[in-house]
């Protein structure tokens, strides 16, 4: 882990992109994202459709690295407050007929709300009860989305407007690049300042980070209340690009999945989910599509992948790029 | 003048009374060790006056005001530091990083202007022995308790807790340390330093508290306390342990 200050002031080229936090790697990586729906075979919809499924996965995923990998609570309602923040944002375009590119921003806001209060209820729970409570939280939230049929149809499914008229993704995808873009940033400046350094602190050592003067109660509640804003957010796309809410959107076995890409990506990295995120949603959506007689299969590969990970390189793959790529470049 | 004054202070686990009723002070520049056997409740004590571990009755006036019960990271900003018997480090964190952690929260804001100055400052106050930027999962307990000293300096404290830093040392670190514990000493912060090592206790302590079974059993200079001999019996009766 780096903290921006200490590292020696890079000068020129390297030192703008440390301050936009991207690596030369990271900003190719960027590039050929921006690209890729262009290119064949990438430009088929089919594909571009599980483009925006891995940018969006890989958004969630580096919003919950964030509370995950920082101050290490593991939030598994998360994608319960997604899913908040995206029936709030279509409830209201229903409704009231809000547009859906303000509808989002409810979302965020609604959800940051329940974040706040998960953060303020959680605080004198260490890590593992505070999980299972975020957790529960989820599992009402989910409940209450189910039975209140006469606000959300329940498993009837809500129709939500969409963001723009065409059938085509390629919008889609760029809305959502964006946001992953925007998400990332937000994360990766506040960490890089001295807040950072105390998420890190009571996330790696309560009782030496409270000897030290951090106040554990301000720093939770900031980072939890962020992170589900940031779900929120992503909820709000959510609903305003697949159309339809049904409550298993808040299942926790969603949550396992940007739990999943998040771990493999490397804790505490926030970029190493999003990178993850595209093979992982691609090889996934191949399984799906080549053995769909299987299911709840892909909860058995995160599972497996899960484990190798925690055993080989419990980083996951930015501990892995670290090592053999990062290193060699500082030489050169 | 008293920095820290306990009075009556008591900790229950339960039914267990890990310390009964202790009343002692530690005054301005003093270097006061506190000792006694294995399990009397001496880490028991200082946690209860540094708010980890609060106690269950009595008071703590400490720089003057009642600070019974107060919120570790309260206390650390008012001038109170410590170091813990079992390191607990930051385990992901550099060596600096970890000591800018207290550089940065642990003094009232804009004290501190370059944190970054300061932590090196104190990795090298304290001798720390590797590069500044080793993660602190690779150091071993000895290293550990070093640096937890000199995240424990970077708050500027003006009381400073020590938990048997000196165990697992070999003759020459144990030196090395007696220097730097006289060194904080001469900055003018005052010193409560749970010991077992007596070389170490007698050549840097002036004043000795000695408690047993969770009760304070003497307390005075340390020739009067090191040749009391209900000290002397406490430590013969439970060393057959
Ligand atoms: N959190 C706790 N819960 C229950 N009992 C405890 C707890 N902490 C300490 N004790 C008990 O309180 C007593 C005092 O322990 P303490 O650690 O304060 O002793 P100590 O004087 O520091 O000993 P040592 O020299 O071995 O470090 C012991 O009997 C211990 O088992
Ligand atoms: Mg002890």
């Amino acid at each position: 882990m780096e903290i921006a200050n200490t590292a020696p002031q890079a000068g020129g080229l390297s030192g703008l992109l440390e301050k936009v936090c991207f690596t030369p790697a990271g900003l190719v990586g960027l590039a050929v994202l921006i690209v890729l729906p262009l290119i064949p075979p990438f430009n088929q919809e089919y594909l571009v459709r599980w483009l925006v499924q891995a940018a969006f996965i890989a958004a969630l995923s580096v919003a919950f690295d964030f509370t995950a990998g920082y101050i290490n609570i593991v939030n598994f309602g998360f994608c319960a407050i997604m899913g908040l923040g995206a029936y709030t944002s279509a409830i209201l375009g229903l409704r009231t007929g809000l547009s859906p590119w303000v509808g989002i921003w409810t979302g965020a806001v609604t959800a940051a709300a329940l974040g706040f209060v998960i953060g303020l209820i959680t605080l004198r729970l260490r890590g593992i009860f505070a999980a299972c409570l975020a957790w529960f939280f989820g599992l009402a939230l989910m409940g209450l989305a189910t039975k209140m049929v006469w606000l959300t149809r329940g498993p009837l499914g809500l129709r939500a407007p969409r963001l723009f008229e065409t059938s085509s993704n390629v919008p889609y995808y760029y809305v959502i690049l964006a946001m992953l873009l925007a998400t990332y940033l937000v994360t990766r400046l506040l960490v890089k300042t001295k807040m950072g350094l105390a998420f890190q602190a009571i996330g790696q050592n309560m009782e030496a980070a409270r000897t030290s003067g951090v106040n554990p109660v301000y720093y939770r509640i900031v980072n939890f209340t962020l992170s589900c804003a940031l779900a929120g957010w992503l909820g709000g796309f959510y609903a305003h690009y697949y159309g339809i809410l049904t409550p298993d959107m808040m299942h926790t076995s969603k949550t396992v999945e940007v739990l999943a890409v998040a771990y493999i990506g490397g804790r505490g990295s926030l970029w190493g989910g999003a990178v993850i995120a595209f093979p992982f949603i691609f090889a996934m959506e191949l399984v799906r599509s080549s053995l769909s007689s299987l299911p709840g299969l892909n909860l058995i590969i995160y599972g497996l992948l899960l484990i190798l990970v925690m055993i080989y390189y419990s980083g996951g793959f930015a501990e892995f790029y670290n090592q053999h790529f990062r290193k060699k470049e500082a030489r050169a | 003048m008293n920095i820290l004054e306990t009075h009556n202070l008591t900790k229950r686990f339960g039914g267990l009374v890990a310390v009964n009723n202790v009343s002692m002070h530690v005054q301005e520049g003093d270097v006061v060790g506190l000792i006694g056997p294995n399990g009397a409740g001496k880490t028991t004590l200082i946690n209860a006056i540094s708010g980890l571990n609060p106690p269950t009755s009595g008071k703590v006036i400490m720089f003057g005001r009642d600070t019974t019960g107060k919120a570790p990271e309260k206390m650390c900003r008012l001038g109170l530091s410590r170091t813990f018997q079992i390191p607990r480090p930051f385990p992901k964190m550099s060596a600096l990083e970890s000591v800018m952690t207290a550089a940065i929260f642990g003094n009232r804001p804009g004290k501190v202007q370059d944190p970054v100055a300061l932590s090196r400052e104190m990795l090298a106050f304290v001798e720390f022995p590797l590069p500044e930027s080793t993660i602190s999962e690779q150091l071993n307990t000895v290293q550990l308790k070093r640096l937890d000293l000199a995240r424990a300096l970077a708050s500027h404290p003006k009381l400073l807790f020590l938990d048997e830093l000196a165990s697992g040392l070999s003759e020459g670190e144990l030196n090395d340390l007696m220097k730097i514990i006289r060194k904080i000493s001469r900055k003018g912060i005052s010193i409560l330093m749970i010991e077992h090592i007596m070389q170490l206790i007698m050549q840097v302590c002036n004043r000795l508290v000695c408690i047993q079974f969770g009760t304070k059993i003497a307390e005075g200079t340390t020739e009067e306390v090191a040749n009391d001999p209900v000290v002397a019996k406490a430590y013969l009766g439970s060393s057959g342990e």
